[in-house]
C-alpha cells in the first residue's frame, strides 16, 4: 500500500518540476540507413530555469562515443517533452554503453548556486 | 394505449442516458527523476569564507530524486570545485570542501543510502536500492588562500546531480 502511495506521489510530483530521461534501458535497432543503429529517447523538462539540454553517448569508462542525434542541442520549454533520435555507427555499437542528457545553464542565469542535472540511461 | 406509449418513451430514452467510457492509459516505467527542490545560496560569515550552511548564513541546495524502480540507478552528486562566475581572483587558490547527505526520505529504509555512500574527489555516490523519493542536502564551502578576503562581487557555482542507470 505504501509503495502505491509513493508511486502516486512520484508520478504526480515528478511531472511538476523535474528533469526526466526515458527509457532507462534503451535498445539499439537498425535504422533506415544501412550500417547505422538508432534508438529513441524521451526528454521531459520540468525545470523552470532550464531551456536547453545536451545529449551524450559514452562507453563503459565514460569516454565519448561518436553519435549523431536529432537535434543535438535540445531546446525544450518548461513542462514540455521532446523525442530525441540517436544514431550510432555499426562499428561503435558495441562500445556505446550510456546515453545521457544534461541540462545546460545559460550564462545569463545569475543564481548563486545552480543545480545541473544529468540522467544517463544504459544501452542494452 | 397509455402503456405502449410509456414503453416507447422508455426505449427512446435509453440511448440518451447511455454511458460513454473514455479509457485512460498509463505506463509505469523504470525511471529516475531529478528535481531541484531548493536553490542554494552562499552565506558569507567572514570575508574569507563562503558557505551554504545555514549556520553560516547560507541556504543548502536540496535536490530530490524520485526513484520508480528500486536498484536500477545510482545517484552521483558533484559539489563545486570552481566558480562558474566570480570577480577577478588573484593568484591565491580557492580551497573547496563539500558533502552530500540524504536528508528527508519517503521510506525510513532509505537511510541505507547514507550508510553505503561512497565518497571520492568531490563526488558522493549513492546506490538507489529503494524506490521512493529522497532529498539530498548539499553542503559546499570555499575559502580563499590563507585567511584572504574574497574580492567583493557575485559568486556562482554549480552542483551537478546525476542519475546513472546500473
Amino acid at each position: 500500500m505504501r509503495f502505491f502511495i509513493i508511486l502516486i506521489l512520484v508520478l504526480s510530483c515528478g511531472y511538476a518540476s523535474a528533469h526526466q530521461w526515458t527509457p532507462t534501458y534503451p535498445k539499439l535497432k537498425p535504422s533506415h540507413v544501412p550500417g547505422v543503429y538508432t534508438t529513441k529517447m524521451e526528454l521531459f523538462n520540468g525545470r523552470k530555469n532550464i531551456r536547453y539540454y545536451s545529449v551524450g553517448v559514452f562507453d563503459k569508462d565514460w569516454k565519448k562515443v561518436k553519435y549523431v542525434s536529432s537535434p543535438s542541442l535540445i531546446r525544450v520549454s518548461h513542462l514540455d517533452r521532446k523525442e530525441v533520435e540517436i544514431y550510432i555507427h555499426k562499428r561503435d555499437k558495441s562500445k556505446a554503453y550510456y546515453v545521457c542528457s544534461k541540462s545546460k545553464i545559460l550564462s545569463t542565469v545569475k543564481d548563486q548556486s545552480i543545480v545541473a542535472s544529468r540522467i544517463c540511461s544504459k544501452i542494452k | 394505449m397509455k402503456r405502449p406509449l410509456i414503453l416507447l418513451t422508455a426505449l427512446l430514452a435509453v440511448p440518451a442516458v447511455g454511458v460513454t467510457s473514455t479509457p485512460i492509459t498509463g505506463m509505469v516505467a523504470s525511471k529516475c527523476v531529478i528535481t531541484t527542490d531548493t536553490d542554494g545560496v552562499y552565506g558569507n560569515p567572514t570575508a574569507t569564507e563562503l558557505s551554504t550552511l545555514a549556520t553560516k548564513g547560507g541556504v543548502l541546495p536540496i535536490i530530490r530524486y524520485d526513484i520508480v524502480t528500486a536498484n536500477a540507478y545510482k545517484a552521483k552528486v558533484h559539489t563545486p570545485v570552481a566558480f562558474t562566475s566570480s570577480p577577478a581572483l588573484g593568484s591565491e587558490t580557492v580551497n573547496w570542501t563539500g558533502s552530500t547527505l540524504a536528508g528527508q526520505m519517503s521510506d525510513a529504509a532509505m537511510s541505507v543510502f547514507n550508510t553505503n555512500k561512497v565518497v571520492y574527489n568531490n563526488t558522493s555516490e549513492f546506490d538507489l536500492v529503494k524506490a521512493g523519493s529522497v532529498w539530498f542536502n548539499v553542503t559546499s564551502a570555499a575559502t580563499y588562500g590563507y585567511n584572504k578576503a574574497f574580492p567583493a562581487g557575485t559568486y556562482q557555482a554549480v552542483v551537478t546531480a546525476e542519475c546513472v542507470a546500473k
